[in-house]
């Protein structure tokens, strides 16, 4: 950003002290069973204005967003509206006052086209619908603020970018002068942040609030009037100014030290080939899921696929682990073929997996750490939790996980901590030694503290000789740690590099589905 | 917002142990206010009536032999809906199950009981019951598991051609399972190997125990074993199932078959006695779907079903006996299973969150 931004921030903050903030929290305490959410916590955006909530996860941000639109009811503390106080029982009470969520998982009816969906919830509707002048409507909304977007096609066609963008002109479809937006840019690939932080100043600059949810530095510096950082529930600083702001102090308010992510690669020669795929194409539905895919993974080595959300990763991944048989190619770990031969054969073969859903696929969420360490071994017929007890208490030792013991319940553990203890499964070794550890977004939604801590655990499964395929929609994630990188699109390898060499906008444009140089 | 209270869902992040005891006990308690709400309708008195109920099933030597041998077949079906349920699977056709166990174990007796011996033939009954109840649920099994159909529904029809099918072999003239040449329809008593007395004269017969052991290794075996580990991760998350390489199909197909095994085993149980017949009496006693709900008020738990199978056998013996003694209508036993059913799901909502009620006021300080 230029430094004529700088000053367009200033204005709305400093210009008149007389005019009332378009939405403030005041002293915000919600508490929820064993946590405090949010701590006293204050912020006021204003109009014109964009106002960051940044924080780790579990920091409080998305409770805060939640009790500012309706969702949650604060336990004590207010809200007021251009200076007034309101009581938001109720999203639909929240949209009266024009304030509007644009939430992370989108909340869009797929069969359903964009103009249907924007006008979802309206009251105002007559019984018979007017398919063609809502299409209008919802279109000449969408233009004034440049959003392009095509009111007749359905939801279930669109890409993730353009379903978004349903969900903002939905928003200011309803009225809503503050938008919400959660961690916005967490599924959007760089181009299409581009494109919404283009759409964000034309929605300033048109005088609408924004409320940016968000835990990465680098863009929230780029967006940003005012940022405001919040730690375990508590506001640890603001910090105003577009452009300008210091991405190491934003760091440490957030995380409340300095932190040091390791961007550590293969030093040592890498070692004989542990997984070959070769010509892997998988078919679901009669669509191509995957097409063609070729490549090898060696002992020590890490090979980082990148690529946006739905592109086949975990297609890729589910195949490698036997969950899926594909329709043509092979697949083969440590020499020995396992194509069709089932997730167990695999596993034999030296096989860990992390699925990138932790507690919907990699854990059993009402059983015990004891139990989910149970899952990927070989049980008796008779379970013998006896002996695995003494282990199961070594591996929360080790891997530093928050539990109350063993019997500690996998639902009950903090992201960070469930994660940690599917990596202590997986790296530990069930039915043999680890081997080939395929690992799928081992870090989202993760604190950086955990962060850290899994990176590093990674990379020393690397330095003992362990295969690892990594595979990560989180591109800083890829390019820092890979030792070679793939680009999925639409199920094909478009692009390969070497992790030192890789270039963001060569690998982001390959994410696009923009023909790079190279690999075709 | 209106409002000056409002009453407030909060999920628990876990549920007090106490509760888990408290909430079926008041199902019960609120149940029999609601009886005797009825009662009072339709001037009764709910004080004599449940006081009689109470020593007519529990407080009586009689009676409480009496509830014990029937709760022998309602323990059967109790847990035989609460092994599919514990792994989502809704059989609540144990009722045709159990008539065909009726059935499977009539069969056995008369076509065998008279060349073998008795420490043969109880078995024998006891098994070709529980296979003709596991058969009665091949179907279901097997469309579920492949198909995804939902077991609701075929098991809950085959339990009216499992009805009819009763009828038939009593009712159609020259059927094996009646006596010849009677003028009244009748199912032949099966021959004294097939069958034993009661403990001292009473209505408590020795399958009584043996129950009871089957649901204790049941629990057993939910708790501790390989296939109780793999029930547990495919009731809770089919897809981590998956991912661990359990077969959900196979696993799916024998606890069905198991539980419709268990169904048919109370009917072969009705037959060793004290039936000791095909009786198409059996079609108004409903005791399969008693089961569902004596599995619901254990919350699936098999030693806790023995408690809710006694319970409930109480309940209804002593409701059948009251209008032998008084005028009171058979159907209060009934109407009481019923409204403990749904008080017992109803307080479900009890164990998972935490209701309270809250000014609005108070939000917005």
């Amino acid at each position: 950003m230029t430094n004529a931004s700088h000053e367009v921030a200033k204005g709305p903050h400093h210009a008149s002290g007389a005019a009332p903030s378009a939405l403030s929290a005041h002293s915000i305490v919600k508490r929820f069973p064993g946590v405090l959410a949010n701590d006293s916590v204050d912020f006021d955006v204003l109009p014109g204005e964009v106002h960051t909530l940044l924080g780790e996860n579990g920091a409080g941000k998305s409770t805060l967003a939640a009790m500012l639109c309706g969702l949650y009811q604060p336990d004590t503390g207010y809200i007021t509206r251009n200076g007034e106080r309101i009581a938001l029982s109720s999203p639909r009470a929240g949209l009266q006052h024009g304030i509007a969520m644009v939430h992370q998982h989108f909340r869009l009816v797929e069969r359903f086209t964009v103009a249907e969906n924007v006008i979802l919830g309206s009251r105002d509707l007559s019984y018979k619908l007017n398919r063609s002048e809502l299409e209008d409507k919802v279109a000449a909304v969408a233009e004034s603020y440049g959003l392009p977007i095509e009111p007749g096609a359905t939801v279930g066609d669109l890409s993730v970018g353009q379903r978004q963008r349903v969900e903002i002109v939905k928003a200011l479809y309803q009225g809503a002068e503050i938008l919400l937006l959660d961690e916005p840019t967490a599924v959007l690939v760089p181009a299409e942040v581009e494109k919404l932080f283009e759409n964000v100043h034309a929605m300033t600059k048109a005088g609408k609030s924004i409320v940016f949810i968000s835990h990465k530095l680098g863009e929230v510096v780029e967006i940003s009037d005012r940022v405001t950082v919040l730690r375990n529930g508590r506001v640890t600083g603001h910090v105003s100014g577009r452009g300008t702001a210091d991405t190491k102090e934003l760091a440490r308010l957030m995380v409340g030290r300095d932190i040091e992510l390791t961007t550590q690669r293969a030093s040592h020669a890498t070692g004989h080939e542990i997984l070959q795929i070769r010509d892997l194409s998988l078919t679901v539905g009669g669509v191509n899921v995957l097409s063609d895919i070729s490549f090898n993974v060696h002992a020590g080595e890490m090979v980082g696929i990148a690529g946006v959300a739905g592109n086949g990763q975990r297609e890729l991944a589910d195949t490698i682990a036997g969950l899926m048989s594909p329709t043509s190619g092979s697949i083969s770990i440590s020499g020995s073929m396992t194509t069709d031969r089932g997730p167990i054969h695999a596993r034999e073969l030296g096989l860990a997996y992390v699925p990138e859903d932790r507690l919907g696929m990699g854990l059993v969420p009402s059983m015990s750490i004891l139990d989910n360490l149970l899952l990927t071994r070989d049980r008796r017929v008779v379970v013998d939790r006896t002996t695995v007890r003494p282990e199961a208490t070594r591996l929360i030792e080790q891997f530093e996980i928050k539990a109350n013991g063993p019997d500690h319940m996998a639902r009950k553990l903090s992201g960070g901590n469930a994660q940690k203890v599917l990596l202590a499964r997986e790296l530990s070794g069930g039915r043999t030694a680890t081997k080939l550890l395929v690992v799928c977004s081992p870090t989202r939604g993760l604190d950086v503290g955990a962060i850290e801590t899994v990176r590093a655990l990674l990379d020393d499964a690397r330095s003992a000789g362990q295969a690892i395929l990594l595979i990560s929609e989180d591109l800083d994630e890829v390019m820092s740690l890979s030792d070679r990188i793939f680009v999925l699109y639409r199920g094909s390898v478009v692009h390969e590099t070497p992790g030192e060499s890789a270039q963001l906008a060569t690998v982001g444009a390959a994410m696009a589905g923009l023909k790079p140089e190279g690999k075709s | 917002m209106r409002s000056p209270i409002r009453i407030v869902f909060e999920q628990r992040s876990e549920t007090p142990k106490h509760l888990s005891v408290l909430v079926p006990l008041l199902s019960v308690v609120a149940a029999l206010v609601v009886g005797a709400l009825f009662l009072l309708a339709t001037g009764y008195s709910p004080l004599e009536t449940y006081s009689n109920m109470l020593s007519d099933g529990f407080t009586s030597s009689r009676g409480i032999t009496d509830t014990l041998g029937l709760s022998t077949v309602l323990i059967c079906t109790g847990i035989s809906a609460a092994f599919a349920f514990q792994m989502n699977l809704y059989n609540i056709g144990g009722e045709g199950q159990l008539y065909l166990g009726m059935i499977g174990g009539a069969w056995a007796g008369l076509a065998l009981g008279n060349q073998l011996p008795t420490f043969v033939m109880i078995p024998v009954v006891l098994l070709v019951g529980a296979l003709a109840g596991a058969s009665w649920i091949l179907l279901p099994a097997f469309v579920r598991s492949r198909l995804g159909t939902s077991e609701i529904v075929t098991t809950l029809l085959l339990t009216y051609i499992a009805a009819s099918l009763v009828k038939h072999f009593v009712y159609s003239p020259g059927s094996f399972f009646v006596t010849k040449n009677s003028a009244f329809p009748q199912g032949r008593l099966v021959p004294d190997s097939a069958s034993l007395s009661g403990i001292g004269d009473t209505s408590l017969y020795p399958t009584f125990f043996l129950v009871i052991l089957i649901a204790l290794v049941l629990f057993w075996v939910v708790k501790k074993t390989e296939y109780g580990y793999r029930i547990q991760v495919i009731s809770d998350s089919p897809r981590a199932a998956h991912y661990a390489g359990i077969n959900a199909n196979r696993t799916t197909m024998s606890v069905m078959l198991i539980s419709g095994a268990l169904s048919g085993l109370g009917g072969a149980v009705l037959i060793i006695g004290p039936f000791g017949r095909l009786d198409p009496g059996i079609i108004l006693l409903g005791y399969g779907y008693a089961g569902i709900v004596i599995a619901a008020l254990a919350r699936n738990n098999f030693s806790a079903i023995i408690v809710s199978g006694i319970l409930f056998a109480g309940l209804r013996s002593g409701g059948d006996k009251l209008q032998i003694s008084t005028d009171t209508p058979i159907h209060i036993g009934v109407m009481l299973q019923g409204a403990i059913l749904l008080f017992a799901l109803g307080g479900e909502a009890f164990r998972r969150y935490h209701i309270h009620a809250v000014r609005t006021e108070r939000a917005t300080q």
